[in-house]
């Protein structure tokens, strides 16, 4: 999946911590139910694994060549 | 917002906090002992009360920062998640605190009891330590040079503690060892095994995520741990056969990684995204110029007969990479770090739709850019003092204390703010559950 087919596409490569992790839970306090987030960040995201997980969220992560990991999110009931 | 850690994974902030404000106190003690011994501590790096500041700050100071760090960043970098941290957290800190004391009584007295309560103090600690970061590391897959460059630094870490303890305990139980040669090697574990993977492994992540520079180079993010580590080993070899012309060949090898992985550092800062360089930033420069100073100072010892017989250039070199190296980079950290976690901690406390205050608010930067200031005067006596011990001795220790008071203060700030806020975001917690 491409940024322009997620519901919400976040591009935090060269963000300073904590604003990679403040965008994603605000985009996840907006996704609805049956919407994707895409977040694209420089490394493996393992805090947000967690936050994920003790919030109902399901993810996919993908590791682009260039080095970037793509972490596609839905809500669990799905 | 969501909550962001189950607590029954992610350790708790008084798990790291507690090795990061006692650090500097170490420090402050290393001032001390400076301050009541006087110009004779820098006549030889082999005098008792030389051997006791040394651990303060490599034991004392940096080991308490490396540690804390670690148990915070492994799960946070490799996703290995340490089994009941809390516990593990007081336990090291606890025997590391202790160990570090009565090693030090042990220099300042040599009295054999101290030494041998010293061995076991610490090796129970760090063994545990080592243990349990172990368990968690190789549950993960090593599927980045900073998972294998956390790996082994723990080996380097056990290498340099076997070698520590031998020391600890010839001294001790008057065994017949070669002291200088296990010395020798004991620091080379510890510089090298120990500290520089690690700063590495750590460096991979924490310069391009907190300096908004490009990656390290994929050649030296893959081979410099393992390279390392591997010439280590070899040169330890070397020097206990008796090799000495192939011993020196691999130390310096050594020394010219560490320049190479300082002068890469220093590249990549200059692509960083920021306009203008913070403190934090500061102090990772001037850590990479004097690991420079450090190893070209290394290599003139090891190659140069003349620089190699005064006591001036071990002492020297031993404030370049203690403090101007590891202390300045350690201290950058800690100024990102501890922040981030304040944040990190205090977002999770909060409710739906409500943010933890800036990150940039847990110290101010003021205050950092100030510490920074004193902390380069301090590596100006100390570098002085080693050059001049009559005219610098006393301002060294004092400028020591000053500089490790304000990094304790500091700290202190940082924990304080969380307390504030955190007995606020429960309160209010509290307050909406009850209506």
């Amino acid at each position: 999946m491409s940024g322009a087919d997620a519901d919400i596409f976040i591009d935090a490569r060269g963000l300073e911590p904590p604003e990679p992790m403040v965008l994603t839970l605000e985009a996840l306090d907006r996704l609805a139910a049956g919407q994707t987030l895409l977040v694209l960040l420089p490394r493996e995201p393992y805090p947000l694994y967690r936050t994920l997980q003790i919030n109902g969220f399901i993810w996919e992560t993908r590791f682009r060549d260039d080095g970037a990991v793509e972490v596609l999110i839905n809500h669990q009931s799905l | 917002m969501q909550a962001l850690l189950s607590f029954d994974q992610a350790p708790p902030f008084a798990a790291p906090a507690r090795f990061f404000v006692t650090a500097p106190l170490f420090a402050m003690l290393a001032g001390a002992l400076i301050l009541s011994t006087g110009p004779e501590l820098f006549v030889s790096r082999w005098t008792a009360a030389a051997l006791a500041t040394t651990h303060l700050l490599s034991l004392g100071f940096l080991s308490q920062v490396m540690i804390g760090a670690m148990m915070q960043i492994l799960p946070v970098v490799a996703g290995a998640n340490l089994s009941r941290p809390l516990a593990v957290a007081r336990m090291v800190h606890l025997t590391l605190v202790c160990g570090t004391l009565l090693l030090v009584l042990g220099f300042l007295t040599f009295n054999r009891l101290a030494f041998t309560s010293a061995a076991w103090t610490l090796g129970v600690g760090l063994a545990t330590f080592v243990g349990t970061a172990g368990r968690a590391l190789f549950k993960v897959s090593s599927n980045n040079p900073t998972i294998d460059g956390l790996k082994l630094s723990l080996l380097g870490l056990i290498g340099t503690v076997v070698l520590g303890l031998l020391l600890a305990l010839s001294l001790s139980e008057s065994w017949p060892l070669p002291l200088p040669q296990l010395t020798a090697l004991h620091f080379g574990w510890g510089v090298i095994g120990w500290g520089f993977s690690l700063l590495l492994a750590v460096a991979l992540v924490v310069v391009p995520m907190f300096q908004l520079t490009p990656a390290y180079p994929k050649w030296l993010a893959q081979t410099f741990c393992p390279l390392s580590l591997l010439l280590l080993v070899l040169q330890t070899i070397a020097n206990l056969a008796g090799w000495s012309t192939v011993a020196d060949v691999l130390a310096s090898s050594l020394a010219l990684g560490v320049a190479l992985f300082a002068m890469e550092t220093f590249r990549l800062q200059r692509r960083s995204a920021r306009a203008r360089f913070d403190a934090s930033q500061q102090f990772w420069r001037l850590a990479m110029v004097c690991m420079l100073a450090a190893c070209v100072l290394w290599l003139g010892l090891l190659w140069l007969p003349m620089l190699a017989d005064q006591p001036i250039g071990p002492m020297l070199c031993g404030v370049l990479i203690f403090v101007g190296g590891f202390m300045s980079v350690m201290s950058g950290m800690l100024y990102k770090i501890v922040p981030f976690l304040v944040w990190l901690h205090l977002q999770n406390l909060c409710r739906a739709g409500e943010m933890a205050p800036n990150m940039n608010k847990v110290i101010g930067a003021k205050q950092i850019e100030w510490q920074l200031r004193v902390h380069l005067g301090a590596l100006a006596f100390l570098l002085a003092a080693a050059l001049s011990p009559s005219w610098f001795a006393y301002p060294a220790g004092a400028a020591l204390l000053v500089a490790n008071g304000g990094l304790l203060h500091n700290m202190l700030s940082a924990l304080l703010f969380y307390r504030r806020h955190a007995a606020r975001l429960m309160a209010a917690r509290e307050d909406g559950a009850s209506r």
